[in-house]
């Protein structure tokens, strides 16, 4: 004590207490201003595929010109949305507008609490949020209520691109049925598509698939194919899962060949999905099969590469079964919906305004502003495409990425792979293959097979999700790698009914009755 | 006679700074202070001691209070309050529910090869380098070896893809060249799980443990080994009489620190090594309440299962060091 001034740690001591207290002063303030809601502002969160728009950059302040409102929005990055979005729920700082997963279990038992508004025929009021597509509508809806505006997606996007060299080389037709597939791929692992001499090509690639069953992987689509249905289908006058038909085993042996002989990427269970181009691009593999938009992807990748030589990507739409009947694998027509939380919007006359906003948002003027950018800025228009401009000027350059990365995340009509103007590509391989995927849509829509559950959420799999969710993809890629029988896999089928399935299916079965497919 | 010795000298050493003030020990032990007194007398140290006090006031204890959820069918938008009390019910489902069994043996599994592999790693290599002569190299080696504890464990999973993947992994076309055979792919099949967890967690963080222990081996009186060699001891008495004493107490106060952290298996690192083929074998606890807690969104349950997860951690601490003051050591408290 004596080292010391008595006085001088007095005033260390009050220092660090005063520090303390501003600190959990600070902690404490953060939520004081989420009583009010400011009514001229609107807080959003919606998913980022970039790097997130300045606030005041010269889109932002388009946008809230056109809606009349200031906007706060919180770009989150699209790989942990979903956990986000979670984590956002749980928290008491929920956005006016959400852009949500309205069958994920947070957000169910969120909205069936109360805590976002029911919009069932809420919006048939507004001009540019009334339901374009009545099925779609249905499909959106959670146990037939609706919870926000669907962000329309082309109702069909699967296909399969296939290295178009390759297939010259070795003298091989763009396939029609599965055993086409099989033959290309058993070509492009052994006869040495790339010319160089060794055996060190595969036919097809698959990623390790971030999703669960029936989310568009490759193997969804393949089943589909053989005639399994997608997600859910009628068997006997009964709704069963999709895994629990004959089908689905025989698209899984048929695919268990291809593993055995070497026709897929070896590391198929690992592939990390973000990386899923690059060995179609190092010509180590030959074939993907995902949404059509891949192929234009890898079509600029070429370019990249080589700008005088990369007319080297085809694509082809979904292929005839064993059968010999075409089944087609369709989307879900929208990906994710615009919720509006209760938590700042209390009455009706509040979320009359936001959805008004919301209907400005979705009119053609704002659909160009979202998906387009701002035209004779970063665009023209041309016949009824949209030709990019000035893409030199850096502030131009921020314009289209704000667009691009972000902000048509926002779109509700026109929205990610149909844009309010279709974008011109400045190549004409590029262009040929757009032009592609509007034909292949309209054909491959005849034969497509829905899901007819689409609408519906069994409350078992809200409560018990986490246990059967994995059950049957991890079954499936045990099996095709070889680590367990055919035997080992229908047993894992059902363990999924015995550790919860059962009632899945019952409730399923009784939701889509009582509100329709 | 020499053997006998040695470890008397070590402990009063040892415990030689507490002894340091004698004089001002014994008096206040003499004449206690009413607590009040003593409070008034040192206000300004107790005063310093607020910051800290408050510190896990706040976010240590108050925090607790959202474990009640572990009780509750909580519903953010509800509430603490609001949510409706369904006592044990997620705790019953956990120790009922199909997934239990296979999460205790596999947090309990990789926790004993943790023990057995790694728990000693930075012990051996700690005595290895105390061994060398040449300074330089001690130096450089102990820096060389401890650098992996700075990389993230994504990036110590990505170079495991690199390194071990089928399709373009080098060590493991390397393996295939010598051994020969069907090609293994070590990253993703099951049985090799454990065994790349384990590697991995000896590369990053053997070096980084070593320095504790090399601490402690600084600490050693030299004199103690000057005085066994007079007597005749050689290299290896040497190391069994004095180094081996010298941490012992640094052995045990780590591994009962370790002992609480045996249900933690190391989220991230599990997590991003688990693939469709090898869940069965990686699911823990703590990429299991991730799992139902963050992406799945059933808070309580998840809260739940970490609380057990804490409970057990508590058990562990509390009864290895019972264990450890059992058998004759200091312990941690």
């Amino acid at each position: 004590m004596t080292i010391f001034s008595r006085r001088r740690l007095a005033g260390a001591v009050a220092l660090a207490a005063s520090t303390a207290l501003l600190a959990s002063a600070c902690s404490g303030g953060g939520d004081s201003k989420g009583g009010e809601a400011a009514a001229n502002e609107l807080t959003v969160q919606a998913p980022l595929f970039g790097t997130a728009p300045d606030p005041n950059g010269e889109l932002q302040q388009a946008v809230e010109k056109l809606i009349g409102k200031k906007l706060k929005i919180t770009w989150v990055p699209n790989a942990e949305y979903g956990d986000k979005s979670n984590v956002t729920l749980a928290s008491d700082n929920i956005p006016d507008v959400m852009v949500v997963n309205e069958k994920g279990p947070s957000f169910v038992k969120a909205a069936e609490a109360g805590a976002f508004w029911d919009l069932t025929g809420k919006l048939d009021k507004y001009p540019n949020l009334k339901p374009a597509n009545e099925q779609t509508a249905k499909n959106t809806m959670t146990n037939g209520k609706t919870y926000g505006i669907y962000r329309v997606r082309p109702l069909l996007r699967s296909g399969i691109v296939i290295r178009k060299d390759w297939l010259a080389k070795l003298g091989l037709k763009e396939p029609q049925t599965v055993e086409d597939l099989y033959a290309i791929a058993k070509a492009f692992t052994e006869q040495d598509p790339d010319g160089n001499g060794k055996k060190d090509t595969y036919g097809l690639i698959i990623p390790k698939w971030p999703g669960n069953y029936a989310s568009a992987s490759p193997y969804d689509v393949i089943e589909t194919w053989f005639g399994a249905p997608n997600g859910w289908g009628e068997r006997d006058g009964k709704l069963v899962p999709g895994f629990d038909t004959p089908e689905f085993l025989e698209a899984n042996r048929w695919l268990k060949k291809w593993v055995t002989e070497g026709l897929v990427n070896p590391d198929f269970a690992t592939l990390d999905s973000g990386n899923w181009n690059d060995p179609f691009v190092q010509g180590k593999g030959g074939m993907i099969i995902d949404v059509n938009v891949r192929a234009t992807q890898l079509l600029d990748l070429f370019k990249e590469k080589n700008p005088k030589d990369f007319d080297k990507v085809t694509l082809v739409g979904n292929l005839k079964g064993p059968d010999g009947q075409k089944h087609s694998y369709p989307f879900t027509g929208y990906n994710m919906v615009m919720a509006i939380s209760k938590q700042h919007i209390r009455t009706d006359e509040q979320l009359d305004q936001v959805l008004q906003t919301l209907d400005k948002l979705a009119s053609k003027e704002g659909s160009i502003l979202l998906t387009n950018g701002i035209e004779g800025r970063n665009f023209k228009v041309e016949g009824k495409y949209a030709v990019p401009i000035n893409q030199d000027d850096p502030k131009v350059k921020a314009i289209q990425n704000d667009v691009d990365k972000a902000f048509i995340q926002l779109g509700t009509r026109a929205s990610v792979g149909m844009g309010a103007y279709p974008l011109l590509p400045n190549d004409a391989p590029s262009r040929a293959m757009r032009e592609k995927f509007d034909v292949l849509m309209n054909e491959d829509l005849k034969t497509a097979v829905f899901n007819p559950a689409l609408g519906v959420i069994a409350p078992t799999s809200i409560s018990k999700g986490q246990t059967l969710d994995t059950i049957i993809p991890d079954a499936r890629i045990k099996y095709l790698s070889g680590a367990i029988t055919e035997d080992q896999l229908k047993a894992a089928i059902k363990r999924w009914y015995d550790s919860g399935g059962t009632q899945i299916a019952q409730e399923t079965n009784d939701l889509v009755n009582k509100v329709g497919g | 006679m020499a053997t006998d010795l040695v470890p008397e000298v070590v402990q009063p050493a040892a415990d030689a700074p507490r002894q340091a003030p004698p004089g001002k020990k014994s008096r206040r032990a003499r004449r206690p202070v009413p607590l009040w007194r003593d409070l008034l007398r040192y206000r300004w140290l107790y005063l310093l001691l607020l910051p800290g006090l408050a510190y896990f006031l706040v976010f240590k204890y108050l925090p607790m209070y959202g474990l009640t959820i572990a009780f509750k069918d909580y519903v953010p938008f509800l509430g603490y309050s609001g949510s409706e009390w369904v006592g044990l019910k997620h705790f019953q489902e956990l120790f009922t529910g199909p997934d239990f069994g296979r999460l205790m043996f596999n947090t309990l599994l990789l926790a004993l090869l943790t023990i057995v592999f790694v728990f000693p790693a930075p012990i051996i290599v700690a005595l290895m380098l105390n061994e060398l002569r040449v300074n330089v190299l001690k130096r450089s080696v102990q820096s060389l070896i401890y650098i992996p504890h700075f990389l993230s464990w994504t990036i110590v999973a990505s170079l495991t893809y690199l390194l071990f993947s089928v399709d373009f992994g080098v060590i493991a076309n390397w393996i295939h060249g010598i051994v020969g055979g069907q090609k293994v792919d070590y990253v993703a099949q099951a049985d090799w799980f454990r065994p790349l967890i384990v590697l991995q967690l000896l590369w990053k963080q053997t070096g980084w443990g070593t320095i504790i222990y090399l601490a402690a081996l600084a600490g050693v009186d030299s004199q103690l080994y000057e005085a066994a060699r007079v007597d005749g001891a050689g290299r290896w008495r040497q190391f069994w009489h004095i180094t081996l004493p010298a941490i012992r107490p640094t052995i045990v106060v780590m591994a009962i620190l370790t002992s609480g952290h045996l249900m933690d298996s190391g989220f991230e690192q599990i997590w991003l090594m688990t693939t469709s083929l090898n869940r069965d074998v990686a699911d823990v606890f703590d990429t299991f309440v991730y799992y139902i807690g963050i992406t799945q969104g059933s808070f309580s349950y998840a809260t739940a299962v970490g609380l057990f997860k804490g409970v057990v951690g508590v058990v562990l601490i509390f009864g290895s060091n019972f264990l450890a003051k059992r058998l004759g050591q200091r312990g941690l408290f």
